[in-house]
């Protein structure tokens, strides 16, 4: 359903993907692992055709119109209300107003329906990104970060709609700082570390290979080992 | 065409709760409505409707540029328009939504401009018709200005001097013959001098406020060449 191939992008002097080969299947939640700068955001940026990559081919089976994305700058309309913030889509897309209703309820915002965005929380402007991106039930779906900042009984709401997407035939790739998250979301994930695939894989079969399989596999382990961050974080404190 | 529609009621709705919109809006008609019914209908040697073309011929140049700017620039800064592109709204799709929200305003404007004044049914018209045409204008160089800008800062910064040199320069160009001659090429000129005398043919104004409008067509393809609506 996606698929990168030997991906470069520069920014000026700074290479920041090299060489990102991954492949993602249909109805696959694939998680994209890394530390910030890492260059995750740049290969939804690409994914999503807002950036060109200075080299390298990439190819998704679905065309914008099918797509759903949400980002970490929601791009919500702060004067309207959630309603009317996912009804400009629902006539972009030709589809009911009943379906807005519908996913707001999804995501545990009926009640919060007339609301103007300006006045919702944080959590509640990510559930109503997140109403946005499955509102047209896209064949893909790109969350970035999906569930930073927000707190574990929201997150968990947000982990069983993505779950149920996949159910009903979407195809996931999100990114994620949250190990616990990746390995109970996705089917497959991939490392990044300074713009460089070092490790994917099904997360137990990682972690196996790595000996970091403890009572519940340890993913947060090799993703400190593969990506150093433990030893930054001591020279940090030292 | 439904792209279009949907951005087009989203704009309606949100310069509806936007108080700073819709003073700009509102403005410039209600000033001239008090002007000229306490001052120049009052007054036997100001003409009755000497603050009224005035008015207009500001609103024509500021209203339509400065919020169809403010818009575009919001929607980039805020990057509502990259979901909009992302859900396969075209360029033109949007503009035509946003630019023609924002000219319906302006037509119902410029009629109601026409109301208070003291005109015959074929000066009405004519009045009408120019302050639409060059708030069409005014459109398109705010669209312009709005896809260059990074955000309602930038717009802002841009469009106010932008403003500020078109509706100065036909007053100067009065009392400066090199301000006569700038002026004379802009289309805010050309609405001051059909608005103002009614018995001016107004073929040449027309083409001069559509060479205007060419040249904003093209600014606005060059700029969106270079900054794109997606950024």
């Amino acid at each position: 359903m996606i698929q990168m191939n030997n991906i470069v992008k520069r920014f000026g002097e700074q290479t920041v993907l090299s060489d990102v080969t991954l492949e993602v299947s249909e109805h696959e939640i694939f998680g994209l692992l890394g530390p910030s700068g890492a260059g995750k955001t740049t290969i939804i940026n690409i994914l999503t055709n807002k950036l060109d990559p200075d080299g390298g081919s990439h190819k998704i089976g679905a065309t914008p119109f099918e797509t759903g994305l949400m980002l970490d700058e929601d791009g919500l309309f702060v004067r309207l209300s959630c309603f009317e913030n996912l009804n400009v889509f629902a006539d972009i897309y030709g589809i009911s107003h009943d379906k807005s209703l519908e996913a707001l309820k999804n995501v545990g915002l009926e009640k919060a329906a007339k609301k103007a965005v300006s006045d919702l929380s944080k959590g509640m402007r990510q559930r109503l990104a997140l109403a946005r991106a499955i509102l047209h039930k896209p064949k893909i779906l790109f969350l970035d970060e999906p569930t930073s900042g927000l707190d574990p009984l929201t997150a968990r709401g947000i982990h069983r709609l993505i779950m149920g997407l996949r159910e009903s035939g979407a195809t996931v790739f999100l990114t994620t700082h949250n190990m616990e998250e990746a390995v109970k979301l996705c089917d497959r994930v991939a490392l990044l570390n300074k713009g460089k695939i070092v490790e994917q894989g099904v997360p137990l079969e990682i972690c196996e290979r790595h000996n970091a399989v403890k009572t519940v596999p340890d993913l947060e382990a090799v993703f400190i080992k593969m990506t150093g961050a433990d030893a930054k974080e001591l020279e940090e404190e030292g | 065409m439904r792209s279009s529609k949907a951005i087009f009621f989203k704009q309606m709705k949100d310069v509806m709760k936007n108080r700073m919109v819709l003073i700009q809006f509102i403005l410039f008609p209600v000033m001239a409505f008090i002007m000229t019914e306490l001052v120049a209908k009052s007054s036997d040697e100001i003409p009755n409707n000497m603050f009224l073309t005035m008015f207009a011929a500001m609103f024509a140049g500021m209203g339509p540029l400065v919020t169809t700017a403010g818009a575009i620039a919001e929607d980039r800064e805020k990057k509502s328009l990259r979901f909009l592109v992302m859900a396969g709204v075209k360029p033109h799709e949007y503009l035509m939504g946003i630019g023609g929200f924002v000219l319906l305003v302006s037509s119902i404007v410029s009629v109601f401009f026409g109301l208070i004044g003291d005109f015959t049914a074929a000066e009405l018209l004519k009045f009408i018709l120019i302050l639409i045409f060059g708030s069409l204008t005014s459109i398109l160089l705010g669209a312009a200005i709005g896809i260059f800008s990074k955000n309602q800062q930038t717009a802002t910064a841009i469009s106010v001097p932008v403003f500020m040199i078109l509706s100065m320069c036909p007053l100067i160009a009065q009392f400066n013959e090199t301000a006569e001659k700038i002026a004379g090429i802009l289309y805010t000129q050309q609405i001051n001098a059909v608005v103002n005398d009614f018995s001016v043919s107004a073929v040449k104004p027309v083409l001069i406020i559509l060479a205007n409008l060419i040249v904003f067509v093209v600014l606005f393809i060059l700029a969106y060449k270079k900054k794109g609506l997606k950024g």
